[in-house]
């Protein structure tokens, strides 16, 4: 670097000169979104195995402007300081660049991410299938477009698919904001920014087992149901979208 | 791979796998005395490359880049500083390098690779010396404002030559860069023109024209391991682990030499050896070079 590297001067990122953004409005007539979408509505999913060459298995999601990739290593040598164990380890780390953000560096804000993608996907692997070793589950958001964690989840679960690790069933995740008097599903980072409550839900649809619903915020009990029903329902669909890719990718396997 | 069929010694009864793994160095001498690498590339052939500009609409500029393999992501975020009393008129660059955990089995979480660093500084260096920013157009008002650019290159699957990969996606991110245009309120502060919304903005703009940065002196690099006689182009990682001579050359892209590292390794290199290295990396430069401007003309189609 050159020679004024030393002091690193304070710098901000310029922001548009408003008065405070406009909470947006999510009782229109017509029920229509800032991007175009319906209340109910997920936005389109791209997903693709195989992204990481270098790693036993990987995926890659895009959800509108979420993009993700994880690998997965191992099954291999736990650390050397574990204890012994009869069944595997499951080891999750989720991360950013640090260009994910809108205002740089933010990404490491999100420090939980990494257990609670453990937790989503610990019910739904067959740990005694890998005894005394370790599968690691790294993930990287590319970029943060909302609904960060349920793409991560989905993500990870595909690339434990992709590198053959045993499992009673694929993880779809969906998460539903609560704005106001209404439910919108998949929400974009403005969306999230403006909720009232949130609902995550974790869904292996084939065994119609939740491995994690996480409810947060003002909720009412009939919302709480409305929003579960409408998780339940995208889950399954998403799911037979990774399924879908899986199936592609094992039809045509590219010649290396 | 038909060489393993030769009599008169062990890799005759080998598997070619086992033979592989167990005997890496001869594995490879095998192919070398044909030409030949087992990826099926001559000696002297990098691997396909390609470019795409713009890949993260979070950063003012941006460029995924894939040579075989090895993928780098890198993506430029402009942020307000004060300049230094020194350089009144210039803004800055701050490069860093990163290795997620998920590019290789070598990389845990926590304990950050021992590459990164080395790369990082390789590549500061390389783009600062080379003279390709003038750091002049990154001023706003002097002695006020300035822009301080912030490039983050991520490597997403590493399969080495990371540093060309690194410094291509580099060199991409800044040519997709387009600046924002903004204004100075009363109290000094920048903040983001929107004559989008309101028609015409109550303060005129300090950098109407200043959209895109000139980009002069472009570097490219090519990296070649040694191994006896033989000169390897753009190695990949397995080649990289067993052969530990590299040689890597930055030129730009008029041909001067930007720099040169030959960072130890048991093969001392004769001026001849670093004179082909040399003359491999110009033929690369002009490949590199196309290819970046086709993901230009590309862009600025759409």
């Amino acid at each position: 670097m050159s020679s004024r590297a030393g002091t690193t001067p304070s710098t901000y990122s310029p922001s548009t000169q408003k008065k405070k953004p406009q909470k947006p409005t999510f009782n229109d007539s017509n029920g229509v979104r800032s991007d175009g979408r319906g209340f109910y509505q997920c936005r389109p999913a791209y997903l693709k195995t195989g992204a990481v060459s270098a790693a036993g298995g990987s995926a890659y999601a895009e959800f509108g402007n979420t993009k993700v990739i994880v690998s997965v290593f191992g099954p291999r040598e736990s650390k050397k300081a574990m204890m012994y164990s009869n069944v595997g380890r499951l080891n999750c780390s989720v991360s950013y660049t640090p260009f994910a953000t809108q205002v740089r560096g933010q990404g490491s804000e999100h420090k939980e991410y990494s257990s609670v993608l453990h937790k989503a996907l610990e019910g739904a692997i067959l740990l005694e299938s890998f005894p005394k070793t370790t599968v690691d589950v790294f993930a990287l958001v590319m970029e943060s477009g909302g609904s960060d964690l349920p793409v991560i989840i989905s993500c990870a679960s595909l690339a434990l698919a992709d590198a053959g690790i045993m499992m009673y069933d694929l993880v779809a995740a969906v998460s539903l904001s609560c704005v106001g008097p209404s439910l919108v599903i998949d929400p974009v980072l403005e969306e999230e920014r403006w909720q009232d409550g949130s609902l995550m839900l974790t869904y292996m649809p084939c065994r119609s087992e939740v491995t994690q619903l996480a409810v947060n915020g003002e909720w009412t009990t009939p919302k709480i149901h409305e929003g579960m029903e409408l998780c339940l329902d995208a889950c399954k669909k998403l799911a037979g979208i990774m399924r879908s890719c899986l199936k592609e990718e094992a039809d045509s396997p590219s010649i290396q | 791979m038909g060489s393993s069929n030769a009599s008169g010694d062990i890799s005759a009864d080998m598997e070619i796998d086992a033979f592989r793994r167990l005997f890496p160095v001869q594995f490879y001498e095998r192919h070398f005395v044909k030409s030949l690498r087992p990826d099926a590339r001559t000696l002297n052939s990098a691997r396909d490359t390609s470019v795409a500009l713009g890949a993260v609409s979070s950063a003012n500029g941006s460029a995924l880049v894939k040579i075989g393999c090895t993928t780098m992501l890198a993506a430029i975020k402009m942020e307000i500083m004060t300049p230094s009393t020194e350089s009144p008129d210039e803004g800055n660059l701050a490069i860093e390098f990163h290795m997620p955990p998920i590019c290789s089995p070598l990389v845990r979480p926590g304990r950050p690779a021992d590459a990164a660093p080395v790369i990082s500084k390789q590549l500061a260096d390389t783009i600062l010396s080379a003279g390709m920013i003038n750091l002049k157009e990154l001023c706003l008002v002097s002695g006020k404002a300035a822009w301080m650019a912030y490039l983050d290159i991520c490597c997403l699957d590493a399969d080495g030559a990371l540093f060309d990969a690194a410094l291509l996606s580099a060199v991409a991110a800044f040519s997709s860069l387009r600046i924002p245009v903004v204004s100075l309120n009363d109290e000094g502060r920048v903040f983001i023109s929107e004559e989008m919304e309101e028609g015409k903005s109550k303060r005129e703009p300090v950098n109407k024209e200043q959209r895109k940065l000139t980009l002069s002196n472009i570097p490219f690099s090519l990296t070649c391991v040694l191994h006896k006689n033989y000169i390897l182009a753009d190695p990949n990682a397995e080649e990289e682990s067993i052969i530990e001579t590299s040689v890597t050359v930055v030129l730009n892209s008029s041909g001067q030499l930007v720099s040169l590292y030959k960072p130890g390794g048991p093969v001392l290199a004769y001026t001849a050896a670093i004179q082909d290295c040399v003359a491999l990396t110009k033929q690369r430069v002009q490949e590199l070079q196309i290819i970046l401007n086709e993901a230009i003309s590309d862009m600025e189609v759409d």
